[in-house]
């Protein structure tokens, strides 16, 4: 029986060279190829990492996006790019802008993660922004309606999880941190990613960040995937009370590390999370993986942050007579 | 004629070198590059860049933009007393975050909130520049309360608070006051919470003009009641609200409006003779002379660039009307 195995959720911060190579590509003064290389020498190092390590799933560090919505629609017809819009504080990003019918021209992420497959034995998931995201986080000029938009985006995305699958591709994630957006478009949420994953054989995964699951717990069993990916550690261990009460049909990745803090969280207290949770989950439904991206982190906190991840999982794996 | 105004905020930044100052800004600041007095005349000039946008683009009632608020939330209940101020949470259904105040004790105002901003602002716009503060109760509803245990309690106490600040704004000249309270959209039952709230508030407002405004969807449902908030004007977003278009249509209005009909959280432009046919269908319902055409909530969900197209729209819109009538 596989058991407690580890993943990650998407994106590792770029290495400074990488970053330092945006901001000269963004000016005209590095070639879009000179910026490429650099891109996949970042992809192959973090590969490696993650082999090093001993993650079970790996994922190829979104190494090549700037924002994960922007990135999907650049690569679509049927789209702009607008200027530049606050988040919060002093952080700024550009949005999609729907103008016209949706298409897509040809493969958006598939290229990455051939590429990404291809330095690797272990099995690497393919990653795609999802429907209802895409369309809450874009300006619509054309559909005039969220449902329209929102099902437009899922038609191409199916495509692209096909053509993930394709390539091989044994795990196709999609993500949604948009989905506790507003409550009453759950459904619309449900019949979008359920678009996208119809007849697909991969292993399907759903993640999502930082809404209040409270709200959206009657979902989560209704939800179109195999497996659904969630932040633990930082909405604090709350949910498990619940999931007790009411089971979770699915697998569950179980996010056990915080990607906000840049304390780095000792393997005793990933530990007791990993033990928690497997009170309530049979080992073989139950991944181990950081709570979100950790794109914000620097490269040395993420990396110590996966190692304790995965020092910990192999303990309580050990702990329990688990392979 | 019908005037034109805004809702608050403003994009703080635009995608010319030249529009970014506030963003190097606040980065050199970060990294000890400069103080925060350097910081506070970039802001400075950032409100009079946006001072002068909206004159370009002929707003009769301003605002500063809200250029130095964080967020809606914490530039407010940040400066009370016995309010912490903790990490981010996702502001309604937008993609952005506002940092979530604590109540840890009663709350009080320790000195001014926003008189100083609102000094400097009218001191650099020809037009009147409106003072906006954050509701009461929404700021109830969207803090963490550790210390109260009701709401009721804590929205009471920071009404007078506020009640104070919108005195001392008087004082200091600001003639048009107004009250946001979006979460009357999400939770129509706060109606007579805010009602008592405004009631508060009113006793400070010596001549001002009071408007309540709610945004981020409808309030088709408590809109015959809300005629009766002590409030002078309402507020109306009626492009996310586009439910109370047929209430508001059918029952008119007793009071002033501001009708929030160009969207500020879409890029796409509406045509300013198509918006201006549908406010002039009000005119037997409503006081168009003593209203005013707004978008529908502030204007920070948009790049600069759309942002000054929306005022144009607007400012259009207006004066078909008037045109009309
Ligand atoms: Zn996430």
């Amino acid at each position: 029986m596989t058991a407690l195995l580890t993943t990650s959720v998407g994106s590792f911060p770029k290495p400074e060279y990488l970053t330092r190579a945006r901001t000269k590509a963004a000016k005209g003064e590095l070639s879009s190829d000179a910026l490429r290389d650099l891109e996949q020498k970042a992809t192959s190092e973090w590969i490696r990492f993650q082999e090093e390590i001993g993650i079970d799933i790996l994922v190829d560090g979104e190494q090549y996006r700037g924002d994960m919505a922007t990135y999907f629609a650049e690569n679509l017809g049927g789209t702009e790019i607008s200027g530049l819009v606050r988040s919060y504080g002093n952080r700024y990003y550009k949005k999609p802008i729907v103008v016209g019918e949706l298409r897509r021209r040809g493969p958006i992420s598939v290229d990455w993660f051939s590429f990404a497959q291809s330095q690797t034995d272990r099995p690497v998931k393919g990653m795609i922004t999802g429907p209802y995201t895409m369309m809450d986080w874009s300006f619509d000029e054309y559909y005039g309606s969220r449902t329209d938009a929102c099902l437009a985006f899922a038609k191409l995305l199916h495509e692209e999880a096909v053509a993930l699958e394709a390539a091989g591709a044994k795990y196709v994630q999609v993500d949604e941190p948009a989905l506790s957006t507003r409550f009453d478009e759950l459904p619309l949420l449900v019949k979008a990613v359920g678009i996208v994953t119809k007849g697909l054989r991969a292993r399907t995964v759903l993640h999502t960040c930082y809404g209040n699951y409270n709200e959206i717990f009657d979902y989560f069993n209704k939800l179109p995937v195999d497996q659904l990916d969630l932040e633990m550690s930082n909405s604090g261990l709350d949910l498990l009370e619940r999931f007790k009460r009411e089971p979770l049909k699915k697998e569950i990745a179980f996010g056990v590390v915080d990607v906000h803090s840049h304390v780095i969280e000792p393997e005793a207290l990933i530990r007791e999370r990993i033990e928690k949770a497997l009170t309530i989950f049979q080992p073989d439904k139950l991944f181990i993986d950081p709570d979100c991206g950790l794109k914000t982190r620097s490269v040395d906190e993420a990396r110590d942050k996966l190692r304790n991840m995965v020092a910990a999982t192999h303990a309580v794996r050990q702990a329990h007579g688990l392979t | 004629m019908v005037k034109t105004t805004v809702v608050g905020s403003y994009p703080r930044i635009g995608d010319a070198f030249e529009e970014q100052a506030l963003r190097r800004g606040l980065a050199r600041l970060d990294r000890g590059e400069i103080t925060e007095a350097d910081l506070r005349a970039v802001e400075r000039d950032t409100v009079k860049t946006v001072l002068k946008e909206q004159n370009e683009a002929g707003i009769d009632l301003v605002t500063d933009g809200q250029i130095s608020w964080y967020d809606s939330q914490s530039h407010i209940a940040g400066k009370l007393a016995s309010i912490e101020i903790n990490g981010l949470v996702r502001y309604f259904d937008t993609n952005t975050y506002y940092r979530q105040p604590v109540v840890r004790g009663a709350v009080s105002r320790k000195g001014p909130l926003i008189v100083d901003e609102w000094k400097f602002a009218q001191g650099s716009s020809k037009a009147l520049v409106k003072a906006v503060l954050t509701g009461p109760v929404t700021l109830a509803s969207l803090s963490l309360d550790k210390h109260y245990g009701n709401k009721k309690a804590l929205a009471g106490d920071l009404s007078s608070a506020i009640g104070e600040e919108v005195g001392d704004l008087v004082k200091a000249g600001a003639s048009h006051i107004q009250i946001d309270e979006p979460i009357l959209t999400q939770r129509p039952a706060d109606l007579s919470l805010v009602s008592e709230s405004l009631d508060r508030i009113r006793g400070h407002k010596a001549k001002a003009t009071l408007t309540l405004f709610t945004f981020f969807g409808d309030v088709a449902r408590i809109y015959q009641d809300l005629q009766d908030v002590p409030a002078d004007i309402l507020g109306l977003d009626l492009v996310q609200g586009a439910a109370t278009w047929p209430v508001l249509a059918k029952h008119g209005s007793s009071k002033p409006l501001v009708l929030g009909v160009i969207d500020a959280r879409n890029t796409k432009e509406e045509d300013p003779v198509a918006v201006a046919t549908k406010v002039s269908q009000l005119k037997s319902a409503v006081d168009l002379k003593t209203s005013y055409l707004s978008p529908s909530n502030g204007l920070e969900f948009l790049p600069r660039d759309r942002a000054r197209r929306k005022l144009r729209i607007l400012h259009e819109a207006a004066r078909v009307v008037g045109v009309a009538a």
